[in-house]
């Protein structure tokens, strides 16, 4: 077996290589860089720790358009939200190149609707990024679906089976999504569900991973419930029990059906509440929130933002050489969280890993630097009150 | 004198198409820190036979 490597960047560490089979990011040390024949890179005299240099992948909500009105929608879409122009996502994806960004997301809003979106996908990959979607599956035809070869990995949104979907998300689209994933899966194997997991859908996740197996889907992506956009209006975040539950759930899901099963950032908390190995999963990039850092978001305004759930607008993403020049200083509402954590995130073993948890949670609950609310060992840790101060003379 | 010849420090596989699935791949997780070490070499391997 022979790797290909199709792009490489260095970094202070070393760099990161992208193989295209297995589709894998490596990152690897200064020696192997330069045995992969890699120029020597300023970088590497600087022996100090910090953000890499370029998002590794960055999130392009194009729109916030969508016909669907889910109604836990974290983007707020309605069927006249704005949008970014073809002309606008291109000179952002030209920018992101050079900056040596390896994948976007594109999502929406439901990108499907926008009649420019292949041909933005086309001009990702033909700046050497790998362009992903994330679609509700809705209005997808045989056509379309064969266009969408030229997407890396495509997500179809299944919150639920059956009524379950309609439950989740307010209107009957199961049938819509599963000839969508049907429709993609004849024309590609990398294509998966996103499953957002909330407190009236856990214990239907299952039903879910069945379709994967099903359909031989390549993964199922378990995403967390966060209370932005429409979905602050709702109550459905996991209860504690679910959120030490959701790992165990994950694990059994991938062992019964034999599928691979993802679980998004924001649930690192509830993972690593099962102490699993760290130094497996550093290898295998496990991490909490990694806004302002591996990742970052555009909006469809254009602003550049750490997440597209949360932070504040670093730049203008349209504006030639802003994105850059916002990376190197900006983003540190998310990238001081490590060294200014306070309890119980600053004396948990994982906190290099967890980096606190969801800052779009955090901040849905109270400061944005507070440690994610939803969090096992923090929800313990509030519960534990302190005992009033009783004075001698009081005694 | 040991000959260093570069390490693979982290893999991260398949593509995102998601705004926050930089997450958790339960099935590499699950097989724990022998297993990502042995892959650690055998990318490494794999790798300095890449075609440049």
């Amino acid at each position: 077996m022979k790797l290909q490597v199709v792009r490489a960047r260095a970094e202070r560490f070393g760099g990161i290589v992208e193989l295209t089979r297995p589709r894998a990011l490596l990152h690897v040390d200064r020696e192997m860089m330069r045995a992969l024949g890699q120029p020597e890179s300023p970088l590497w005299s600087d022996d100090s720790e910090g953000p890499l240099s370029a998002p590794r992948e960055v999130h392009v909500v194009l729109s916030r358009r969508c016909a669907a009105g889910c109604k836990g929608c974290y983007v707020s879409a309605t069927p006249d939200g704005t949008a970014l122009g073809y002309d606008e996502a291109c000179l952002i994806l030209d920018e992101l190149s050079a900056m040596g960004v390896f994948h976007v997301a594109l999502g929406g809003g439901e990108a499907l609707e926008l009649d420019y979106l292949f041909a933005v996908a086309a001009h990702a990959r033909k700046v050497g990024i790998t362009p992903n979607l994330t679609t509700s599956g809705l209005g997808l035809d045989g056509h379309a679906a064969l266009r969408c070869s030229v997407f890396g990995q495509i997500n179809v949104s299944v919150d639920g089976v059956g009524a379950s979907y309609q439950a989740a998300r307010g209107f009957d689209g199961f049938r819509h999504a599963e000839k969508a994933l049907r429709l993609l899966r004849a024309v590609k194997p990398e294509v998966g569900v996103n499953c957002v997991v909330s407190r009236s859908s856990f214990d239907r996740v299952k039903e879910v991973a069945r379709l994967v197996k099903r359909l031989d889907l390549n993964e199922l992506e378990l995403l967390r419930f966060k209370p932005v956009g429409r979905g602050a209006s709702l109550d459905e975040e996991l209860t504690l029990e679910q959120s030490k539950r959701i790992y165990p759930l994950a694990r059994y899901l991938m062992l019964r059906h034999r599928v691979r099963v993802k679980l998004d950032c924001s649930f690192a908390p509830m993972v690593f509440f099962h102490r699993p190995s760290a130094r497996a999963a550093a290898f295998f990039g496990v991490q909490g929130c990694v806004g302002g850092d591996v990742l970052a978001a555009v909006a469809p305004e254009g602003h550049l933002m750490g997440c597209s759930f949360a932070g504040r607008a670093e730049a203008d993403a349209r504006v030639p050489g802003a994105m850059q020049q916002a990376w190197s200083r900006g983003f540190g509402e998310f990238r001081d969280f490590v060294k200014s954590a306070p309890e119980p995130c600053a004396s948990c073993d994982y906190l290099q890993l967890c980096r606190g948890g969801c800052r779009a949670v955090a901040q849905a609950h109270g400061p944005f630097m507070s440690p994610d609310p939803g969090c096992p060992t923090v929800r313990a840790h509030q519960q534990r009150r302190l005992l009033p101060v009783v004075r001698a003379a009081d005694a | 004198m040991r000959l260093r010849r570069g390490r693979v420090l982290q893999a991260t596989f398949g593509c995102n198409p998601n705004s926050s699935s930089l997450g958790v791949d339960v099935t590499f997780l699950l097989f724990g820190a022998s297993f990502a070490s042995a892959l650690a070499i055998v990318l490494g391997a794999l790798l300095r036979k890449a075609p440049r």
